[in-house]
């Protein structure tokens, strides 16, 4: 859709007098991507907004009737709705020390070894290559408390493992543990990649000046981390409801009593679960409130942190 | 550098070399595991004492082959593409003056930060109502365009010696040539960290292949663990550890030959 109208207006652009001749190549060039990102991005984004105020079973046969804004007060109004908010929330604060700020000791000691921290970089980046369902099933493993292997470690020194998962009191933090388990490497490496962007002889000049390797920290390392700090918190925020669908999925299926549940997993379960595609889209509308509140956040905290780029 | 204190260097030895233990030992039970026979699943020796491949011959007689046939084949096709979609249109931004180039490139930026999560309904009908459900093609077409790709190339584009472009234009070459002949070639550390990054990407992926495929024919390798889980329950975990090691085993392949630069896409991938 946008392709085309893009390139009607280019069309009528190039009737106007101007000194360069209309050139159709770079349209040319780019027409497939905006083809698709207009097909596959942009058009479902408007999509999901009329479907938000429509009510369907996601039946052909079954035509796709208005009711307002009926799948927005259902949707707040119910449990699954708020216990999916409060659980995003709660995953976020638990979230921010966990893989936002305890990764960054780590790269700070990795960073101060130079190339010899190499082994360490490559250790914590394992993780990222595998796949969130290959991590789920193996945790899954070692956890079941029916045969699990740290069941079997347990009980022979005569301890009990709890079912962690199928649990409302654990099953979020199991999860939260296991997603961490997944991505505190890769945020050990971006920290890293962060500090190589200290300039040497920032910290040579604070030396002569006779700072000591705690001032370094606090008055140099730390700002300067400024950046990566809040893209780190982002993608967090953004992985805490993306990413940790495969284990949801995997694992408690949002479960036990909408404990594990999140702001994605509940699109989800609106749509593909429930078949009330209205539904679903009003909470995919809410996902994408939420999302531009955190984005507007990161606008502001940007402002701040600017002159450090 | 920092150089830290020996003692602050010995904790951070100590508590930077149990982190890395807390990743290798999940792993490598895993590993070692996929080898035990069946009873030997259940005891607490990490290691087999009669390694067996037996786990594996039973994924393969419930279609793994097939999974794994669909997941090698989908992954190459859609990477291509996307490599492709993305040379181009890097080219367009980095090499042409044109009306709206600025208001394109945003929209790109834009895709950027949209997740698959707000998308997914209505993909999910056209797909249905396009007949591709459950094909290949509700696999690889919805996923083609690659925003990170099309950023990353034009940033290396616009890199490029211009003398050398500037040279081969006034020989009368086109620019179809000049990309594919001058730029393309010269290029290959960056397109080859892309492939590895959008590789690694679609050979993990859960979501999208869960909801648009539905037949044994169609499954890739991760969603045939989670119909193993469902089908076998939790009492196989002898097969499904095995079937965990097979999934894995191509991404950390890539990951040992080509380490440095799969981390370093990895981390500008992440920065965007």
């Amino acid at each position: 859709m946008t392709a085309l109208a893009q390139g009607d207006l280019a069309g009528l652009g190039s009737l106007a007098p101007r000194r360069q001749r209309f050139e159709a190549a770079p349209y040319l060039y780019l027409a497939p991507l905006i083809l698709l990102l207009g097909i596959f991005t942009f058009w479902p984004l408007l999509h999901t907004a009329y479907l938000s105020v429509t009510s369907w079973n996601l039946n052909p046969g079954v035509p796709v009737r208005y009711v307002g804004i009926a799948n927005y007060e259902d949707v707040i109004d119910s449990d699954l709705f708020s216990a999916a908010l409060w659980n995003t929330v709660v995953t976020i604060l638990v979230s921010i020390p966990l893989k936002v700020l305890l990764p960054i000791p780590f790269a700070v000691f990795i960073w101060s070894m130079g190339s010899r921290g190499e082994i360490y970089r490559t250790v914590l980046f394992l993780p990222t290559m595998i796949s969130f369902v290959a991590v789920s099933v193996a945790w899954l493993w070692i956890l079941s408390p029916l045969g699990g292997y740290l069941d079997l470690v347990l009980s022979s020194v005569g301890i009990k493992l709890p079912p962690l998962l199928t649990r409302a009191e654990t099953a979020l933090g199991t999860i939260i543990g296991i997603s961490t388990w997944k991505i505190f490497g890769f945020h050990v490496l971006l920290f890293l990649a962060g500090l190589t962007r200290i300039p040497h002889r920032l910290i040579d000049a604070m030396r002569i000046d006779g700072a000591s390797d705690g001032v370094i920290l606090r008055r140099l390392i730390w700002p300067m981390l400024g950046p990566t700090t809040l893209f780190v918190l982002i993608s967090t925020v953004i992985f805490t409801m993306q990413q940790v669908f495969t284990p949801i999925d995997m694992l408690t299926k949002g479960g036990p009593s909408n404990a594990t549940t999140n702001l994605f997993y509940v699109t989800y379960q609106y749509t593909f679960m429930n078949f009330s595609v209205g539904q679903g889209a009003a909470a995919t509308v809410l996902l994408f409130v939420f999302l531009m509140i955190v984005a507007l956040v990161k606008f502001r905290l940007f402002d701040r942190f600017v002159h450090y780029r | 550098m920092v150089r830290l204190s020996a003692s602050s260097r010995a904790i951070g030895h100590a508590v930077t070399a149990t982190l890395c233990c807390l990743i290798l030992i999940p792993m490598a039970l895993v590993a070692l595991t996929a080898f035990k026979s069946q009873p030997e699943v259940y005891s607490a020796l990490p290691w087999p004492q009669q390694p067996t491949l037996e786990n594996f011959r039973r994924l393969f007689a419930v279609s793994f082959d097939v999974y794994l046939w669909n997941s090698f084949a989908t992954t190459i096709l859609r990477v291509a593409g996307q490599v492709l979609i993305a040379v181009l249109a890097a080219y367009a931004f980095a090499r042409f003056e044109f009306r709206f180039r600025n208001a394109l490139f945003a929209l790109v930026l834009g895709a950027l930060m949209i997740p698959h999560s707000l998308t997914m309904i209505p993909i999910y009908i056209m797909v249905v109502e396009l007949g591709w459900f459950d094909s290949w093609a509700a696999l690889i077409i919805p996923n083609l365009a690659f925003p990170f790709g099309v950023f990353l190339l034009r940033q290396h584009m616009m890199q490029f010696p211009k003398p050398l472009i500037d040279a081969a234009r006034a020989d009368g070459a086109s620019h179809w040539k000049i990309l594919w002949r001058i730029i393309v070639p010269n290029m290959g550390p960056a397109i080859a960290g892309l492939v590895i990054v959008a590789f690694i990407e679609c050979w993990n992926e859960y979501f999208w292949p869960l909801l648009v495929t539905d037949s044994d024919k169609m499954r890739t390798i991760q969603i045939g663990i989670r119909r193993f889980l469902d089908s076998e329950g939790v009492d196989s975990f002898g097969p499904l550890m095995a079937g965990v090691t097979l999934a894995s085993l191509p991404a950390l392949l890539v990951f040992f030959v080509l380490q440095k630069r799969v981390m370093d896409t990895f981390v500008s991938s992440g920065i965007r």
